[in-house]
């Protein structure tokens, strides 16, 4: 057609012009006044990427040091190794897997225990055994080590006694003589992440205050101005992090005394509560009614309620009179919870003045997992939430994240250095994590 | 006893007929001179621009048009430098129109299909917003019979019936991962229809201005026994039964305009139109499904939508009896509150130019080109329901052609 061989040519160059993609004016991507050429991460098993009740290659993959590491990269982000488990072993310390649901909707795990990077058990006399893994051998920026207290990190021996911390160490336990934060330190670095400090108020409370105990106060602050020293000792600048309220992870809200009694009461509507041994004062410990300010753990076998065990007062269904109450293990009580919290908000507030005294950026966990349980997160179009499975966030040990949880903390550390140092590291994509795995 | 209550897994669903869904592609003559014609007499067009002027029109014609459209957004979240693109995907709004009525009658009756509004968007599945939406693929089929009078040498009015048949076709990601950390999918799937009606009047003045009015109502569409599709990891299949279907009403809305002709000299042809578009009537967007789960409820999404306004101007230059070139362009004003941007169609104020080239083939015959071009300016938002935050710009890039046959 003639018109068409007239136009051809502006007919191409409209189809052209279709080849021009919308593109948004971004601002310029700048590491502001800090220096992430080696960034590394200090801290416990959040830090090394712990979920589902063990240490595993997808887990470490994403752990939130990774991915902040991975956003760093647009901002003079250096290299960032982590002492990953090989794929031949990546089960590392075998982990839950969520295998199906029972009738009543509740979930049922499974431990995974094929491709361990199991090395042995050595019995540490005083101690008990200490699991050994498969060393790691290379670079290391992710010293993130599952377990660790703040009171253990200028403790020489803790490598022979800590499996995790004792395969990043160059001897066999028990020859290791480097304490962690000697360790940390040896190498020159211009930024460092630290959340130290959960286990030394996560422990006592997991363990139902009876395996474990609070780290004194006054130590707590000794040993966390001691480490930041060391840590800004060179210059480096850093990002810190509060400690959560132990009381918002679904390993405390999931069991509910309620949930327990009702579940009794269906079958035995006379049956008037639950008995715990509850801490009244010091280390003093009474049988008494539970009432719904007492947290069971997630691990709670809930089938052990009403099974008849011997007392002194003969045989006696468990958890359901004064003389068979619930183990101290199993129950933190309302007194524990007091105690547990005044020892976090002690820690937090030594946490945010020597983080404010040496200028550094500060994650505020507390608040943020607090706000959280309170009212959920929106984002992307993803509803998350505190709940056990279903919120998205908790993997299924319900203490230790997700993917998807670990990359919304990797996300509030980020704005909290960028807030504090002028920088703009790009925000990671949260949809781009998982959350629970379901069969 | 660790009571599982899975709650609100699916941020279900969106699925808008936004402003960025009302097509404006209904006559390539029309869309050279800015997308035009309220106010004149030009084609078979004038069936979906202004049933007044159809009884008007010199001559019967029968005449088709396609517009494929090329919807191209970016999406570049808060606090990232990452730009997300939509895929190329063409969506081909059509045009037909046939007016025919005796010679010199005081009567004409015209039929017309049209496709006022649609689209398609496909932001892919591994995109930071990919749990509001994947992707989505609608349409609106508007088929028009319709009866215009000349109630004088000077005027004439008209009006029509209008069935419309809509499709929908929708997928969001799911967040329950499978074993191998796969998302699940939601896809919403199916057709409806809605009835509704216009009419116009038109004028000619004394001052050989040209004057139209028209009201094209709104179209409840209601899609009954669409089906929801769920895929999800095989342990939570019975959260999400299947089959299952949903039922929802999509308002699309009324739209009054005004245009207005001016002929300064036998050569060209100026216009200038006003839409008001009544997107106020879509406040929520519901969907219910025929099975529902404590995981798989009813929901109800907030729109609250404001009218918007369309403001346009074009030109016809004849070069010669049988060539035509035409130009114009408008600007017009987003329906969409800032807190309900949402990614089917990132609404936003728009401009666009538009020009075109029409070629009378044989007495009988014309040929008519048109392109647009329309840039919807960059808005920064985050939607108060789904918390996807960042900033939307988007191009539009519609190539038509159509032939009409006139007797």
């Amino acid at each position: 057609m003639k018109f068409l061989k007239k136009h051809i040519y502006i007919i191409a160059g409209l189809f052209l012009l279709a080849a021009c993609k919308p593109e948004v004016k971004t601002a310029q991507l700048t590491h502001g006044s800090a220096n992430f050429s080696r960034f590394i991460a200090v801290g416990n098993s959040l830090t090394a990427g712990y979920a589902d009740g063990g240490l595993y290659l997808d887990g470490q993959l994403n752990s939130y040091p990774s991915i902040m590491a991975g956003q760093m990269q647009s901002v003079g982000g250096g290299s960032f190794n982590q002492p990953l488990f090989t794929s031949a072993q990546a089960n590392g310390s075998g982990y839950l897997q969520l295998t199906g649901f029972n009738a009543d909707g509740t979930p049922i795990t499974t431990p995974v225990t094929t491709d361990l990077a199991i090395r042995g058990i050595l019995p540490v006399p005083g101690f008990g055994n200490v699991t050994l893994y498969t060393k790691y051998t290379g670079d290391i920026e992710n010293y993130g080590v599952p377990g660790i207290k703040l009171l253990n990190i200028t403790y020489a021996p803790y490598g022979n006694l800590n499996g995790y911390f004792e395969r990043l160490l160059p001897n066999d336990a028990p020859t290791n003589t480097t304490d962690y934060l000697d360790f940390v330190t040896a190498k020159p670095f211009t930024f460092f992440s630290d959340w130290l400090g959960n286990n030394d108020a996560l422990l006592y409370a997991t363990s139902g205050g009876a395996g474990d105990v609070l780290t004194d106060e006054t130590t707590f602050a000794q040993l966390y101005s001691l480490s930041i020293s060391k840590l800004t000792a060179t210059g480096a600048k850093g990002v810190v992090a509060t400690i959560p309220d132990v009381t918002s992870i679904p390993y405390f809200n999931t069991v509910t005394v309620n949930a327990i009694v009702a579940g009794v009461q269906k079958l035995n509507p006379a049956v008037q509560g639950i008995y715990i041994n509850a801490l009244v004062s010091g280390t003093t410990y009474a049988p008494r009614l539970a009432t719904a300010k007492d947290l069971i753990v997630l691990t709670f076998p809930t089938s052990m309620i009403g099974q008849l065990v011997s007392t002194p007062y003969g045989e006696l269904p468990y958890g359901l009179t004064p003389y068979s109450p619930i183990d101290n293990q199993y129950v933190l009580d309302a007194n524990e919870i007091a105690l547990t919290q005044e020892h976090v908000l002690s820690f937090n507030s030594t946490i945010t003045s020597i983080a404010a005294s040496k200028g550094l950026a500060v994650f505020d966990a507390y608040t943020f997992l607090n706000n959280i349980k309170q009212n959920g997160l929106v984002i992307d179009g993803l509803n998350l939430n505190s709940n056990y499975i279903s919120g998205g966030l908790f993997s299924l040990d319900g203490v230790h994240l997700t993917p998807r949880g670990y990359a919304i903390v990797a996300n509030e550390f980020i704005k909290a250095i960028n807030s504090k140092y002028g920088s703009n590291i790009p925000l990671a994509n949260v949809a781009n994590y998982r959350g629970v795995k379901f069969p | 006893m660790r009571k599982l209550l899975l709650l609100l897994w699916l941020a279900l669903p969106v699925c808008a007929f936004s402003q960025g869904f009302q097509v404006n592609l209904e006559g390539e003559k029309q869309i050279g001179m800015g997308h035009t014609g309220t106010g004149l007499l030009t084609d078979g067009a004038s069936v979906f621009f202004n049933p007044g002027a159809v009884a008007m029109l010199p001559e019967n014609y029968v005449q088709a048009g396609i517009s494929p459209l090329v919807f191209q957004s970016v999406f570049n979240p808060s606090g990232s430098n990452v730009q997300y693109h939509t895929l190329n995907k063409i969506a081909p709004p059509f045009t037909f129109y046939g007016v025919w009525g005796p010679k010199s009658s005081w009567w004409k009756f015209g039929f017309g299909v049209y496709t006022p509004f649609g689209g398609l968007t496909d932001w892919g599945d591994n995109w930071q917003g990919k749990y509001v939406l994947e992707s989505l693929n609608l349409k609106a089929i508007y088929f028009q019979p319709t009866l215009s009078i000349k109630l004088a040498d000077f005027v004439s009015i008209g009006g029509g019936f209008v069935y419309n048949r809509g499709s929908v076709d929708l997928t969001q990601a799911i967040p329950l991962a499978n074993q191998a950390g796969q998302d699940g999918q939601a896809e919403l799937k199916g057709t409806g229809h809605g009835y509704g009606w216009n009419a116009g009047i038109y004028f000619k003045t004394e001052s050989g201005v040209t004057v139209g009015i028209t009201h094209r109502s709104g179209v409840s569409t209601t899609i009954n026994n669409g089906n929801a599709i769920f895929t999800v990891p095989t342990a939570l299949q019975s959260y999400f039964p299947q089959p299952n279907t949903f039922k929802s009403t999509i308002p699309l809305p009324a739209v009054n305009s005004v245009g207005i002709g001016f002929y300064p000299s036998p050569k060209w042809t100026l216009a200038l139109d006003m839409n008001i578009t009544s997107w106020n009537v879509y406040k929520t967007l519901e969907f219910d499904y025929k099975y529902t789960t404590p995981d798989l409820q009813n929901t109800v999404s907030p729109r609250n939508y404001n009218d918007a306004f369309t403001f346009r101007a074009g030109a016809q230059y004849k070069s010669s009896p049988r060539t035509a070139w035409r130009f114009g362009g408008g600007f017009a004003t987003t329906a969409v509150g800032d807190s309900y941007v949402t990614p089917e169609a990132p609404d936003a104020n728009r401009v666009y130019f538009t020009g075109g080239f029409g070629y009378l083939i044989s007495k009988h015959l014309d040929l008519d080109a048109s392109f647009e071009f329309e840039h919807l300016l960059s808005r920064t938002s985050t939607n108060i329901q789904y918390q996807l935050s960042g900033t939307y710009e988007s191009n539009i890039y519609i190539p038509g052609v159509s032939l009409s046959y006139h007797w």
